[in-house]
């Protein structure tokens, strides 16, 4: 497993990768202008990002990238252009958010489009996966913020009797376009916070669905993102400064700064916290890249993610992938296979009997290369077999014996009787005999 | 002579030959002496791996002492000779203890010493196996102990293509003996060594793939063995696709064989209880028009068309059986993509759970009542194994199961309420937890009523009087839920009246399920019951667990006379209990746990208890439970430093690590205080989520601005003010604590602490202030030895800001 940081900008820079310990440039992918929020990694397996096209192009697109080569590997044309983009931790489902509002489900290792449905009035500007993935909250650029259970868009039954929603929780407070969402560890009780151009970061509970606290920053937000404590939240806004929020500070305005990222005030466009070592990362206009120490509020490295243009950065992630290893060569074949990506993502909706083959695609759980052991079994059944021959005195053999004794006994008595009817006969014959030759 | 010598201690390695060839004298037979005493071999093999008595050092090292060296060697020598001897003797007893001893010499000796004699061994074996003469004993022996030989020898490498080589040798012959013999302890080891040779070598079975498919298939089918053995040749059946190539395409053949078999047994089973189509649809499912349908399991003459076809028993049986099978398979990991037909087991499934024996009015005429009757016995058996079916695919597929999800769980909750079996409500508690586990609070939206209701029907049992057993009508159901407060209030009186068995440890399986669900769905979703199910779980679980450590508290050790497992069942029952109450009291709760001092006082007083499993448990829960009454505010300050992680990085950072090292350091010491101050407060505040989090959150951030404003080296006057801040908070708290109480909403509640804070403000912490001061003269001095090394491009804020948002506060 290794962990490195990923960007991607949207102007086609490519999707650069960092090790995260020792900086170095890692692969970079190529062909990438991918719009905000627009980049994530397939569980541990792959990379995929939406692609920003030109409005005349009639449908969007979606590539894939192995993590071991820089080409894409598989393009998706999805029916419109598709912005946010999210995949769940385990890697089997993407979603995606359309320019129109509609949110589309997609399984990864069929390529299935399992749901599609109108999600939002505007374009959908971010997707993120509840703690346990059951849960799917989505932002738009109508100021909407609304949370989806995956299991009850399927369950078309239920709903048809009870006439419910789609959603489960509609948040409408921010009045202009939402452009990040963060959802804490709470479980059930998570908080979601989602951040605005209106200027404004909410808090909303999602066990009570509603808003708890919503807190006014000097500009707009751009990003967001979690310290993992959960008391406190980290805003990159416009105005080129790293904000930190408080859940549920006293003050209605936040006015701390971890710090600003450039002087010529370019805005600040994606953030990301990195566990391994409790990192900061921020991205910001200019295509600069900032490693921030939260605890001392000081920035410790930084990187540059285009060598020519310099185009914003707008999507930053931490991700960790398996290390392809180099071992023996009867696993190499496997290996082969794995890394071959899944098909494209379909376009439209199966209809009809097809929609449903039944058929579910299941990757091998990770690390199943590992060499196999059996156990040693001779040392037990040494003492199942001895104590087995101990008991032949015992139980078994004694019933054994009694029932050998009855048919002995009874063979006995059988004996007697041959012998006794035998005796008979041969009196009779013997009578009949002399009678005969008396006669 | 030998006998004068002496030795260091018990380790000496000069020991073992003496202790080997002692063993080998008088303990293991030879040619002439004859085997007397079985039990003393057992002491043989106990006290060669004890004492490493096979092991020799690496002949290609020099060792230490050559002279001690070469004797260890002979009497190694001599105990391989004297087995081969006895491996070859006529008589049975002689021949099996060779044979075993073999195997314990396998798992034993030095690698060299294998390598060189395992060809050996393996073909003495074999051919004891090929025998016809050699008795059933010997070849039990042989089978184990070549399984033995050979996962010794897939752990050497280099030799891979020879072991599969070996392996594929024997694959045969047994299955040829498994033909011929139906005896259980040979059947038994062979499906040990087949199994063994199947996840070792799989490449063994290339060209004996289909007999020994057929073979174990037609074992599964005549049914001849014990159920156990049953099992074991299903779960070798399992594994046999790993054995053709390995891939996916080999497991969904398997599985499509399996599935039609089980299908086609239903056919016929079900005749009569239920529609006929749906059986056709399912084969249909399982092989679509117009493609080829597989041979049927076992090959050719798959023994399905023979004239056993009205024994229901048998029928149930073979079914059983292959769901077992398609259950281990799901389970058993895989080293490539599978294509789980999912659609066609969870039909599979529902078709069984849907009959339950009674006759659809269409049907009645064609059906004795002798019929219905067999076939109305072993129903359950079949229900339980379709259950184990259904845990197997949701637990195969996870999160992927989404788009079936729905189906499941009106399958799952509509059986629930049809199923009054305990061993069949076990099992659907454990797919409820399974789904729970894998979908977490979308699955917890949609069953925890029924969870809820049913594990509350099961519980009620426990505090109800033994009159009133629970029925599982709906009738019954709608009444515990209605009135379950007043009914345990009532049982104490309805006690005395009536005969109940007190203390009497009987079967809490059940129990045990329904509480370990309780806790799965406490644990995913706590808190989306708060207006609905939470205060009914909170209220049984504490009934349950109170009652369940009422009087005396079990222990197994006291129990030792009972050879069953009825005490050991009591400690599971209790913690099960303790488990579901204590996630009762953690799991997210708008006000204060309502059995918060029930939950400390059962947990002090379970905490010295002598049964250890639930003494530990219960220091666990006092543990989690401290979190809950401390709430934790999480600073910074614990974090690592990162100076260690970047050293040589870039720009201006590097500079800056110095001062960054000394804050820390000079830092902690007046933290600590002054978290624990504030902490004190803490404690009193009602365990209202919203409010602790609240409260702690203004303390990183205070903290930090002091921080700040000390780095800054603003006027004293603003360190004194951001010190008062701190410091007298715990004056105030009784005051908070009121604020809170009287208003449970949380906006309203933050206004509370906001009034804390500015009360707080007019008194002065001295001791604190003093400490400080130092600290900021210390920091104060540091920064200006480094001069103005404050760049510009490092951004930080002006104490104006500060000063601002705390007259916020203020105003």
């Amino acid at each position: 497993m290794e962990i490195s940081v990923i960007a991607s900008s949207s102007i086609d820079g490519g999707i650069g990768s960092w090790d995260l310990k020792t900086g170095t440039e890692q692969l970079r992918f190529k062909q990438c202008a991918s719009p905000s929020h627009g980049l994530t990694a397939v569980g541990d397996k792959f990379l995929a990002a939406s692609q920003l096209r030109n409005a005349s192009a009639s449908s969007g697109s979606i590539f894939f990238w192995s993590w071991n080569k820089p080409q894409v590997e598989v393009r998706s044309f999805p029916a419109e252009s598709v912005n946010a983009l999210a995949a769940n931790r385990e890697g089997t489902y993407i979603v995606g958010g359309g320019a129109s509002g509609d949110i589309f489900l997609w399984e990864v290792a069929s390529g299935r489009l399992l749901k599609k449905w109108h999600g939002h009035y505007r374009s959908v500007t971010c997707l993120v996966f509840s703690g346990d993935d059951s849960l799917l909250v989505s932002g738009s650029a109508d100021g909407s913020v609304r949370v989806w259970s995956l299991l009850r868009l399927f369950d078309d039954l239920q709903r048809q009797q009870q006439g419910s929603t789609l959603y489960e929780h509609d948040f409408n407070e921010h009045t202009t376009s939402v452009t990040d969402i963060v959802i804490d560890y709470g479980g059930c009780n998570a908080f979601i916070v989602s951040a605005s151009e209106d200027g404004t970061c909410k808090v909303w509970s999602l066990s009570k669905g509603r808003l708890l606290r919503n807190i006014i920053f000097p500009a707009a937000i751009n990003a967001l993102a979690l310290d993992p404590g959960g008391s406190f939240f980290y805003a990159g806004s416009t105005d080129s400064k790293i904000y930190v929020g408080a859940l549920n500070s006293s003050s209605d305005y936040a006015t701390q700064s971890l710090g600003s990222v450039s002087e010529q005030g370019k805005a600040v466009t994606c953030l990301a916290y990195c566990a391994d070592g409790n990192l900061l990362i921020s991205g910001s206009e200019d295509g600069v890249i900032c490693f921030w120490d939260p605890k001392s509020r000081r920035l410790v490295r930084t990187f540059s993610h285009g060598k020519g243009p310099k185009g914003p950065v707008n999507n930053i992630q931490v991700v960790r992938r398996m290390v392809v290893g180099n071992s023996n060569k009867a696993q190499s074949s496997w290996k082969r296979n794995v890394s071959s990506l899944p098909p494209p993502l379909e376009k439209y909706e199966r209809t009809g009997d097809d929609t449903m083959d039944g058929i579910v695609i299941v990757d091998p759980p990770p690390l199943s290369d590992v060499p196999v052991y059996s156990s040693y079994h001779s040392a037990d059944l040494i003492n199942e077999q001895v104590r087995e021959l101990q008991q032949q005195g015992s139980a078994a053999t004694e019933i054994e014996m009694e029932r050998l004794k009855l048919e002995y006994k009874k063979s006995l008595q059988m004996n007697d009787q041959w012998q006794k009817n035998y005796e008979n006969l041969l009196q009779v014959v013997m009578e009949e005999e002399l009678n005969g030759s008396s006669n | 002579m030998a006998s004068f010598e002496r030795f260091d201690d018990m380790c000496d390695p000069r020991m073992k030959p003496k202790i080997l060839r002692n063993l080998l004298s008088e303990h293991v037979p030879n040619e002439k002496q004859p085997l007397v005493d079985f039990q003393s071999l057992s002491k043989v093999v106990s006290t060669i791996s004890t004492h490493k008595l096979l092991s020799e050092p690496p002949s290609s090292s020099p060792d230490h002492k050559k002279l001690q060296a070469k004797p260890s060697k002979s009497a190694v020598d001599d105990w391989v000779e004297r087995l081969l001897a006895l491996v070859s003797s006529d008589m049975a007893d002689k021949c099996w203890v060779g044979v075993v001893l073999i195997g314990v010499t396998c798992q034993e000796c030095s690698s060299d010493r294998f390598f060189s004699l395992y060809s050996v061994w393996f073909n003495s074996l074999l051919s004891l196996i090929k025998n016809p003469a050699s008795s059933r004993i010997v070849r039990v022996a042989s089978c184990t102990s070549i399984s033995d030989l050979l996962t010794r020898l897939s752990r050497f490498t280099n030799t891979k293509k020879e072991a599969v080589s070996h392996a594929s040798k024997v694959v045969l012959p047994i299955i040829k003996l498994l033909e011929e013999e139906s005896s259980e302890a040979l059947c038994e080891s062979i499906a040990h060594l087949l199994s063994t040779i199947v996840t070792l070598f799989p490449a063994a079975f290339h060209s004996s793939y289909d007999k020994v498919e057929a073979v174990i298939a037609s074992k599964i089918f005549s049914a001849k063995t014990s159920s156990n053995m049953l099992k074991r040749f299903a779960h070798f059946l399992a594994l046999l696709p790993k054995a053709n190539k390995g891939d996916a395409g080999s497991w969904s053949l398997m599985m499509q064989k399996l599935l039609i078999s089980i299908n086609v047994h239903l056919n016929n089973f079900f005749q009569g209880l239920e529609d006929e189509t749906i059986g056709k649809k399912a084969i249909q499912r399982l092989v679509p028009p117009g493609k080829d349908s597989p041979l049927p399991l076992g090959g050719q003459d798959g023994a399905l068309d023979d004239a056993s076809w009205n024994s229901e028993q048998l029928i149930v049986s073979r079914v059983s059986t292959l769901m077992f099978c398609s259950s281990t398979m799901l389970t058993s990991s895989y080293k490539s993509k599978l294509n789980i037909p999912v659609a066609s087991l969870l039909s599979l499934v529902e078709r069984v759970l849907v009959v339950n024996g009674s006759l659809p009015r269409a049907m009645s005429p064609f059906m004795t009542g002798i019929q219905q009757e067999l076939v109305c016995a072993e129903l359950p058996t079949l229900h339980s194994s379709a259950l184990e079916l259904l845990r197997a695919t949701i637990k195969c597929i996870r999160s992927q199961v989404l788009p079936y999800a729905a189906s499941v769980v009106r399958l799952v909750s509509s059986y629930f309420w049809k199923c009054s079996l305990p061993e069949l409500r076990i099992k659907l508690y454990s797919i409820i937890k399974t789904l729970l586990k894998s979908m977490g609070v979308g699955m917890a939206m949609q069953l925890a009523n029924e969870v809820v209701s049913n594990a509350s029907v099961d519980l009620e049992g426990f505090d109800a009087v033994s009159s009133k057993t629970p029925s599982l009508t709906n009738n019954a159901v709608l009444k515990s839920c209605g009135k379950k407060r007043k009914h345990s209030a009532n049982s104490g009186a309805e006690a005395e009246n009536s005969a109940v068995e007190v203390g009497v440890p009987h079967n809490h399986s059940l129990k045990i399920a329904a509480l370990e669900a309780l806790e799965t769905l406490l644990n995913t979703a706590g808190a989306l019951g708060l207006d609905s199910w939470r205060e009914r779980v909170d209220n049984l679980l504490m009934t349950t667990a109170t009652n369940a450590c009422e009087g005396r508290w079990a222990n197994a050790e006291t129990y030792h006379h009972l050879p069953n497992k009825s005490s050991t069942d009591l400690v599971e029952f209790q913690l099960a209990a303790l488990r579901a109450f204590l996630a009762s009291l953690v799991s997210p709760s708008r006000v204060r746990p309502a059995f918060l001092a029930e939950g400390h006082e059962l947990f002090q007083r379970g905490k010295l208890q002598a049964e250890m499993k639930v003494a530990e448990f219960c220091a666990h829960a006092l543990m989690s439970l401290e979190v809950v009454i401390h709430p934790r505010a999480l600073p910074l300050d614990g974090l690592p430093s990162l100076s260690s992680q970047f050293p040589q990085s870039n720009s201006l950072a590097s500079q800056k690590h110095n001062t960054l090292g000394l804050n820390k350091s000079d830092r902690s010491a007046v933290d600590g205080s002054v978290l624990s101050n504030l902490w004190l407060a803490d404690v009193d505040v009602p365990a209202n989520s919203e409010v602790q989090r609240s409260v702690d959150t203004t303390l990183p951030l205070r903290e930090a601005k002091r921080l700040k404003v000390g780095n800054d080296l603003v006027g004293s006057e603003n360190v004194q003010q951001a010190d008062d801040v701190l410091m007298k908070v715990p004056e105030s708290a009784v005051e908070s604590l009121t604020h809170v109480l009287d208003r449970d909403d949380d906006m309203v509640s933050e206004e509370g602490y906001r009034e804390v804070v500015s009360e707080t403000q007019e008194g002065e912490g001295l001791a604190a202030k003093d400490s400080l001061m130092e600290e900021v003269a210390a920091v104060g001095k540091k920064q200006e030895s480094l001069g103005e090394s404050d760049d510009d491009s490092v951004p930080s804020l002006k104490a104006d800001d500060y000063l601002s948002s705390d007259s916020d506060i203020e105003s």
